[in-house]
C-alpha cells in the first residue's frame, strides 16, 4: 500500500472575517510560527507519506509564497514529493476555475493524482487540525474492507457546540455509515459523531465516484458521495480519540492557538516535528524591564514591554511599557510604547501606535487585518 | 578537468583545525561546529559572509572530528549553497596512487585539493578560516584587491598592543603595500593583525604553493612559510582594513565574551541585519514557551525553550528547559540543556545536553562579579549530568557526570 495525501488548502465552511481576506486558511498563521498547512504536511511527513497534494482555490499566492517548492517539509523529491494544485479556467464550467465544490475540485486535479504511484488516498481538509496516525488509518481501512473509511471524532474539547457547517455521521451496529447531515444551527449538539474532514478511499475508486458525480452536476463530496451513496458503498467509520482544534470560526481560531499554551497539550503537539518555512530570523530578544509569563514567542522578536497568555509570532516587537495580553499577534507587527492590547488579533505587518488601547472579549476578538496602521 | 566555466573567485574554508583551547567543548566537535549566539555555529559566519557577498563555490576542508561538521552542512540548502554549478563542498584529505597524507597545515591543505579549485578555473581564490566572528564583505576586498593590483590582499585588523603577539601582525605603507609580515611575534612592530582572510590571484598561489610543498623544511602554513615566502620575492602583497566586529573565538574566555557582546547594544555585532543575515540549519523546533513564573531580562532565547526560571544576561539555544526556581544569569546554554529546579547557574558555558540537577550551583553568582570583566568561565561538556546539589566552582571544566558533593576536575 502506498499512500497519497490530499490536503485541501481552503475551507468552504470558515467565517475566519479580516483573517482569510487577502489569504487562504492554509496559510493562518498558527502557534506563532506555524502557519495551518504546516500541521497536515509535517503529519503526512512524519508518517512516511511524501507523496502530497494541496489543491488551492483562491487568495493562494500566501500559500504558494510559503510552500515554495516543498523543501522545508522533505517534499522536494523526484518520486512523489509536493503538488500544489491550483485552480485553472475551465471553457465548459464558466466559471473561471472556481470549483462549485470539493468533487469539482478533485475532478479537475484528477490527472495529477493519476500520475501518482499510490494506490491508497486520505483525504484532509485545513480547518480542523489533528495529528492521526495516517498508516495506522490506512490499515484499518484496507483491513476493513471498506469502500471508503470516514474518520470522526466525539469530543467537543471545550467547544460548546459541534462545529457549524461539519458533516455530522451516522454509523449502525456494524461501524457502517448510513446518514449524513450537516450542522447548520447552533444547537448544542451532544454525543454525535461529526466528521474530521478526513477520508480514505481506494485511488481508483475515487477516480470513477468522481466522474460519475461529476456527469450528473453534483459537486460536493460529503453531500453527494458519502451522503448519497452510503447505501451502495461500504463506508465505515473510524474514531479519533486525540486532541483535535476546530479553527473555522474567530473564536475557535483564538481557542486553538490558546491551546498550545497548555503544557499537555503542547507536549502532545509536539511530539514529532512540524515543519515550517524557515525565515532565519535572529533567537528573541528580551531586554531589561519585560515580563513575559504563560506566552509562546517566536524568533526573531524583540520585547521590552509585557507579554500575558498570548501567541506572539516571529518578528514582532513590542515596546516599553506596552501591554499584551489573551491575543494573538502575527509576523513582522510592531505595538509601540505603552499600547493595550486584551483580546485582539493583530494580522501581519501592522503597526499599533504609541498608546493606543485596543480590547475585544473572549467570545469576539478585534481583528485588525493585515498592513493596518492604528 | 574543468568545467570549462568560469569562477571569478573560489573560497577555501581552512575547518580541520581541533580548536583545543577550547578544552570540552571541541572534544567531539571541530571548532567551527561550536555553537554560537543563540542559534548559529561558528561557521555560519564564514559561509554566510561568502553568500552575502557573492561567492557561491566553497571548499570546506576538514580533518578533526568532521563528523558534525559534514552533517550541519550537508547539501548546503540552509546557505544558498545548493547549486547547480558549484555550491559548497566537503573536502576531507585522501588517497591517491602515491598514497596520501593528512593535511600538514594551512597551505598544504590546500596545496592538497588543487585539482578541485582548478576544477572552476577561477581568477582568484579566498582563503578563510572557521574561527572568527564577524561580518564582512569579501566583495569590497576583491574590489580592493584588483585596484591595487595585488598578488594577495590580506585582511587587516588592529587589536590592541598587548595582544598583538597573538596574530600574524605586519607593517603596512601608507597605500596599503605590505613591507613586513610576522607571525605571532614576541616584540609586535605593528597592531596591524591579520585577520586569516586572504584573497590570491590563483595562478600565482599555485606556483608558490608548488614551490612550497618542494621544501622539506616548511610547516606549509600561509602565516609562517607561504605570505613570507611571497613577501622576500617581492611579490605585490597588500593589506586591506577591515573597520568592524571581528573576534577570534579560540579559547573559552573569547567564546563567552563574544557571545555576550551579541546582547549589548553598544558592540558592533548586530545580528538582527536582514540584508546580511547570518544563515543556520534550523532546529525545526517549536517556538518557545514562557512559563507563570519565569523571569527575564537582558536575554536572548531561541525556538523550542521551556522557561520557568528567571534568566539574565544569558544566551539559550534551541530547546532548553529552565525549570521552576532556577537561576541562570551571564552564561549560555547550548542546544536542549535542561536546569532543573532551583538550580543556579552564573559565568558558565553549558555545552549542547548536559543536565543541572536540583539546587545544583555552577559557576560564579552574580554577587561575586559585576559587569563583563571576568575571567573564570564555568565550562559544563556535552551530554554531561550535574547531580542534585552538586556545587561547581567558578572557572572550572566538568567534562564527565558528576553525583555527590565533590567537583569535577
Amino acid at each position: 500500500m502506498s499512500i497519497l495525501g490530499i490536503i485541501f488548502s481552503y475551507s468552504e465552511r470558515e467565517n475566519l472575517r479580516e483573517l482569510t481576506r487577502m489569504r487562504t486558511i492554509g496559510s493562518l498563521p498558527m502557534a506563532g510560527k506555524f502557519r495551518i498547512i504546516d500541521f497536515p504536511l509535517s503529519n503526512f511527513v512524519n508518517d512516511g507519506i511524501y507523496d502530497v497534494a494541496v489543491i488551492a482555490r483562491e487568495n493562494y499566492h500566501s500559500l504558494m509564497d510559503h510552500l515554495g517548492s516543498g523543501k522545508e517539509w522533505d517534499l522536494m523529491r523526484k518520486r512523489g514529493g509536493l503538488r500544489v494544485l491550483t485552480p485553472y479556467g475551465k471553457s465548459e464550467s464558466g466559471r473561471n476555475g472556481l470549483y462549485r465544490g470539493s468533487i469539482e475540485a478533485l475532478s479537475n486535479n484528477m490527472h495529477s493524482f493519476r500520475r501518482s504511484l499510490a494506490d491508497t488516498v486520505i483525504l484532509v481538509e485545513t480547518s480542523i487540525l489533528h495529528s492521526m496516525d495516517f498508516n495506522y488509518l490506512a490499515e484499518t481501512h484496507i483491513e476493513s474492507n471498506a469502500d471508503i473509511t470516514a474518520v470522526y471524532t466525539r469530543q467537543l474539547n471545550g467547544y460548546p457546540t459541534v462545529p457549524m457547517g461539519v458533516a455530522i455521521l451516522r454509523f449502525n451496529e456494524e461501524n457502517r455509515l448510513y446518514d449524513l447531515s450537516i450542522n447548520k444551527d447552533d444547537m448544542s449538539c451532544q454525543d454525535v459523531c461529526w466528521s474530521t474532514g478526513v477520508y480514505v478511499i481506494n485511488k481508483s475508486l475515487l477516480e470513477s465516484l468522481v466522474a460519475d458525480a461529476m456527469a450528473y452536476g453534483k459537486y460536493d463530496f460529503n453531500e453527494d458521495i458519502v451522503h448519497r451513496l452510503a447505501g451502495n458503498l461500504n463506508i465505515q467509520g473510524y474514531e479519533y480519540k486525540g486532541h483535535l482544534l476546530e479553527v473555522s470560526s474567530v473564536a475557535g481560531y483564538m481557542k486553538a492557538n490558546m491551546n498550545f499554551l497548555n503544557p499537555v497539550f503542547r507536549e502532545k503537539a509536539f511530539q514529532k516535528p512540524i515543519y515550517t518555512k524557515s525565515k532565519d530570523s535572529v533567537p528573541a530578544r528580551y531586554f531589561t524591564g519585560c515580563q513575559v509569563k504563560n506566552s509562546i514567542i517566536s524568533d526573531g522578536c524583540r520585547i521590552e514591554g509585557t507579554v500575558e497568555n498570548s501567541i506572539i509570532s516571529r518578528n514582532v516587537i513590542i515596546g516599553k511599557d506596552a501591554v499584551v495580553k489573551n491575543s494573538i499577534i502575527m509576523q513582522n507587527t510592531e505595538i509601540m510604547r505603552g499600547v493595550h492590547l486584551n483580546h485582539v488579533i493583530l494580522d501581519k505587518d501592522v503597526i499599533v501606535r504609541e498608546n493606543r488601547q485596543l480590547s475585544g472579549h473572549v467570545t469576539y476578538p478585534v481583528v485588525v487585518e493585515k498592513a493596518s496602521i492604528i | 578537468m574543468s568545467y570549462g566555466q568560469k569562477t571569478e573567485m573560489v573560497a577555501m574554508l581552512l575547518a580541520g583545525g581541533q580548536g583545543s583551547r577550547l578544552g570540552i567543548l571541541t572534544k567531539d566537535v571541530a571548532k567551527p561546529a561550536v555553537p554560537f549566539g543563540g542559534k548559529y555555529r561558528i561557521i555560519d559566519f564564514p559561509l554566510s559572509n561568502c553568500i552575502n557577498s557573492g561567492i557561491d563555490t566553497i571548499g570546506v576542508l576538514t580533518q578533526y572530528r568532521p563528523l558534525e561538521l559534514n552533517a550541519y552542512i550537508g547539501s548546503g540548502q540552509p546557505w544558498d549553497l545548493d547549486r547547480l554549478y558549484g555550491g559548497v563542498f566537503i573536502l576531507p584529505p585522501y588517497m591517491d596512487g602515491k598514497g596520501g597524507e593528512w593535511y600538514k597545515g594551512t597551505a598544504n591543505a590546500i596545496y592538497q585539493n588543487m585539482n578541485f579549485i582548478d576544477l572552476y578555473d577561477p581568477e582568484y581564490v579566498l582563503i578563510l578560516s572557521g574561527d572568527h566572528i564577524y561580518k564582512m564583505n569579501y566583495d569590497l576586498m576583491l574590489d580592493y584587491h584588483k585596484e591595487k593590483n595585488a598578488d594577495c590582499t590580506i585582511a587587516v585588523i588592529q587589536v590592541p598592543w598587548e595582544e598583538a603577539g597573538r596574530f600574524g601582525v605586519m607593517t603596512a605603507a601608507s597605500d596599503g603595500r605590505i613591507l613586513q609580515f610576522e607571525e605571532k611575534p614576541k616584540e609586535p612592530k605593528s597592531n596591524l593583525a591579520s585577520m586569516g582572510v586572504y584573497i590570491f590571484n590563483w595562478q600565482k598561489l599555485r606556483e608558490y604553493l608548488n614551490k612550497d610543498e618542494e621544501d622539506e623544511t616548511s610547516d606549509n602554513d600561509f602565516g609562517k612559510n607561504v605570505i613570507p615566502g611571497m613577501l622576500h620575492s617581492g611579490e605585490n602583497l597588500f593589506a586591506y582594513e577591515f573597520k568592524g566586529y571581528w573576534k577570534d573565538v579560540g579559547t573559552i574566555q573569547s567564546l563567552w565574551e563574544a557571545n555576550m557582546d551579541t546582547l549589548d547594544p553598544n558592540v558592533p555585532l548586530e545580528l538582527n541585519d536582514p540584508p546580511w543575515r547570518i544563515y543556520s540549519r534550523s532546529s525545526n523546533m517549536p517556538p518557545q514557551y514562557i512559563g507563570e513564573n519565569a523571569s527575564i531580562s537582558n536575554s536572548s532565547i531561541a525556538d523550542g525553550c521551556k522557561i520557568e526560571g528567571t534568566i539574565e544576561n544569558s544566551i539559550l539555544f534551541p530547546g532548553v528547559t529552565v525549570e521552576k526556581g532556577a537561576r541562570v544569569s551571564n552564561s549560555i546554554l547550548m542546544h536542549k540543556v535542561v536546569v532543573e529546579e532551583g538550580a543556579c547557574i552564573g559565568y558558565t558555558i553549558v555545552a549542547p545536553s548536559a543536565e543541572i540537577g536540583r539546587s545544583a550551583k555552577i559557576g560564579a553568582s552574580e554577587g561575586d562579579m559585576s559587569g563583563k570583566v571576568h575571567d573564570e568561565i564555568t565550562v559544563v561538556g556535552e551530554f554531561v549530568k550535574v547531580g542534585e546539589g552538586v556545587t561547581v566552582p567558578a572557572g572550572v571544566s566538568v567534562g564527565e557526570d558528576i553525583f555527590g558533593e565533590e567537583a569535577g576536575r
